[in-house]
């Protein structure tokens, strides 16, 4: 799925005091491909993913995903179009701790009205991919960090989103137990088809992406585009403990 | 997302918090248990004043005055008032307009009622019983035949039929205190044996004049037997011992003699004076065709004031409802307090979640499911609250029913306390619906909330 942003304008405050958190921002990012959205903090890199998911509404400026502009879409439009198009996956995993592995993953599927017999087989699936099977019945709190961004990717995925936004996806992990979660993330770009955009400011975990789009003070530094010379390791079908 | 969805969501949710959950549930079971007790309570007071009137009062039945302030919470406390030698004074205090004869023969004179009787009020001196010496006075009345009785000995005639000119029923009790007084052995000896009443003559009162007329015809001998009250015997053959009934609204507390018994008594014992021919009102039975309401209206435009049987219990039901309604009240008060304990929590609840709220809300869920959520763990709070209220009303009413109608004397098998599903069902759905609306503030701010705030991590 093409996504084209186009001249997007975002700004906090009025008149003097305002701030351009996004300023007249343009790329594209073409079907299937891995993005890193790379800056530093404050750089607008989160504003831009919001508008790029339909959370945020800049004033100016297009997002067209699979030709359609998101940010002219009436607001139940949207939410269905996050609902069906989109995973998110965020640094702090926001897995609810209270539900099992389960009800988490199903989330997703309850929102779009997925009948429960279907949702049992796509939530076991999910869990499978990402090796979470056995902890099915488990609640949420008994996981371990990597185990609940693995959960948070198994919700992320559950819906077969066309588009996965990931927010610091190793931000709260440790490097050994972060590359498992990047191998997994990168794997399912790749076998999946689907759009995987990640924002971040670890560098490395940037350079592991097809295309790096720098960000400084709301505009585009600069767009790096790696995709013939970085290769990428296959799924990791491990599944390691973390 | 499907509301069944949200409501199994919901009740995780809850899950979730047990403590907070059960706390707040237990201050809208206050209010449940307190509306459920108050609705078995009327409901089982309805139920025996009904089974009270149903088996004790013939449905044709009217009680007829003068005086309507008797159907309207008892007579005028007695001022200063013009003379009117038809109103009288009872011996509370009272000021009542009576029936005179004239009433009572015009009453007789209708074709839409029979059997009219005035209420005699006869008193005698003494009563003997047998032949026995020893003296007793006891309260006495018409012998009322639209009304039950229970014969613990003897028998007695059945609804509607009086009992013979020379027979006089007597409650078990005055049977008892005549077993240990030892005029009698055991009380079903006292059926068969004669009670010989005297009554004394109000114009035996005699004179100043005519005493001093006797004192100068005849001396001392001569104003004493002038003195010497005029008497007279009215000789009775007891039919019957009426037992104490629970569900017998018969007067347990006086001797029955049949009313013509009565009428002569009481105009024996007043002729001569103010009370003669005078009385608080009648008795009648509206003849078969007819109904009691319209006679009753008739009656009213000859300014009789009458009540049927239907207004009997009218009188007895507004008692009843009027003091249901006060414990009703209590009960609301009770939920309106914890209404505010819901809203209370459901506030603390979005706050707490407001990650999980933010998250579900940018996965793409509805503001209206987000609401709908929280409105439903209020209904959940409310239907838990519900439940526990009357679980723990029934069961402290059942176990205390027995009790309860041992004190209150009601008559085995008779309880005061009845719980009916329905009511119960509809007011668990109304607690569910309060609560529901308790919880439209929290979940509109929860519905409201703005995902990427919420899901703010710094």
């Amino acid at each position: 799925m093409v996504i084209e942003v186009s001249s997007l304008t975002k700004t906090y405050g009025k008149k003097n005091s305002a701030f351009k958190a996004l300023d007249d921002v343009s790329f594209t990012v073409p079907d299937g491909a891995s993005v890193a959205i790379v800056g530093k903090s404050g750089s607008g890199k989160s504003t831009l993913m919001h508008a790029m998911s339909g959370l945020d509404r800049p004033e100016a400026g297009q997002v067209i995903i699979d030709g359609v502009d998101i940010l002219k879409l009436k607001n139940k439009a949207v939410d269905r179009f996050r609902s069906e198009k989109i995973g998110f996956i965020f640094q702090a995993f926001f897995v609810q701790a209270n539900e099992t592995s389960f009800d988490n993953v199903a989330l997703p599927l309850e929102i779009s009205n997925v009948s429960a017999k279907e949702r049992k087989q796509r939530v076991d699936e999910a869990l499978k991919t990402v090796g979470l099977d056995d902890k099915t019945k488990q609640k949420a709190r008994n996981l371990s960090g990597g185990q609940k961004q693995r959960l948070a990717i198994a919700r992320a995925i559950v819906n077969k989103p066309s588009i996965i936004f990931a927010d610091e996806p190793t931000g709260n992990l440790d490097s050994a137990t972060g590359e498992i979660i990047e191998d997994l993330l990168f794997g399912l770009n790749k076998t999946g088809g689907s759009t995987l955009i990640i924002v971040t400011h670890d560098a490395d975990l940037a350079s592991k992406c097809d295309i790096q789009v720098y960000i400084k003070d709301g505009k585009i530094d600069r767009i790096d585009n790696n995709v013939t010379t970085q290769p990428f390791a296959s799924p990791t079908e491990e599944g390691a403990e973390l | 997302m499907k509301t069944v969805d949200i409501a199994r969501r919901a009740v995780r949710g809850l899950r979730n918090a047990k403590a907070r959950t059960i706390l707040t549930s237990l201050a809208i079971a206050v209010g449940a248990f307190t509306i459920t007790v108050s609705l078995a309570a009327g409901e089982g007071a309805r139920q025996y004043a009904d089974k009270l009137i149903g088996s004790n009062v013939n449905p044709s039945a009217l009680f007829i005055v003068k005086d309507k302030s008797i159907f309207e919470g008892g007579g005028r406390q007695a001022g200063l008032q013009v003379y009117d030698q038809n109103i009288g004074t009872t011996s509370t205090g009272l000021t009542l307009k009576q029936m005179t004869q004239a009433d009572v023969d015009i009453l007789k004179a209708r074709d839409d009622i029979e059997n009219v009787v005035p209420t005699y009020a006869p008193t005698v001196r003494y009563m003997q019983f047998g032949d026995n010496d020893k003296k007793f006075t006891g309260q006495l009345a018409a012998y009322d035949p639209t009304i039950l009785s229970e014969a613990a000995f003897g028998s007695l005639p059945v609804m509607g039929k009086d009992i013979d000119d020379t027979q006089a029923v007597v409650p078990e009790s005055f049977a008892t205190v005549l077993v240990d007084q030892k005029v009698i052995k055991s009380p079903q000896e006292l059926v068969g044996k004669t009670i010989t009443m005297t009554a004394v003559s109000s114009k035996s009162l005699a004179s100043g004049e005519q005493l001093a007329q006797a004192y100068a015809t005849g001396g001392q001998a001569a104003v004493e037997a002038l003195t010497v009250p005029e008497t007279k015997e009215f000789t009775f053959m007891v039919s019957a011992l009426t037992k104490k009934s629970a569900t017998a609204l018969a007067s347990t507390s006086a001797i029955q003699i049949p009313a013509s018994e009565a009428r002569a008594i009481s105009e024996y014992t007043t002729l001569g004076t103010d009370g003669y021919q005078k009385y608080v009102g009648a008795t009648a039975l509206v003849k078969d065709g007819n109904d009691p309401a319209a006679v009753k209206d008739k009656l009213l435009q000859k300014e009789f004031y009458a009540q049927t049987a239907e207004d009997l219990q009218g009188v007895v039901f507004a008692v009843v409802n009027t003091l249901q309604g006060i414990v009703l009240g209590f009960g609301i008060v009770a939920l309106i307090a914890s209404v505010f304990g819901i809203i209370n929590t459901q506030y603390i609840s979005v706050l707490e979640r407001t990650r999980e709220i933010g998250l579900m809300k940018a996965l793409g869920m509805r503001g209206k499911s987000v609401s709908r959520l929280f409105q439903f763990e209020a209904a959940w709070i409310g239907f838990l609250g519900g439940i526990i209220g009357t679980i723990i009303a029934v069961a402290a009413g059942l176990a205390l029913n027995p009790w309860l109608t041992e004190k209150l004397g009601i008559g085995e098998g008779n309880y005061i306390l009845i719980f009916q599903p329905i009511p119960i069902i509809i007011m668990i759905v109304a607690l569910m619906l309060i609560a529901m609306l308790a919880g439209w503030f929290p979940a509109r701010k929860a519905a409201k909330l703005d995902p990427i705030e919420a899901l703010r991590t710094e």
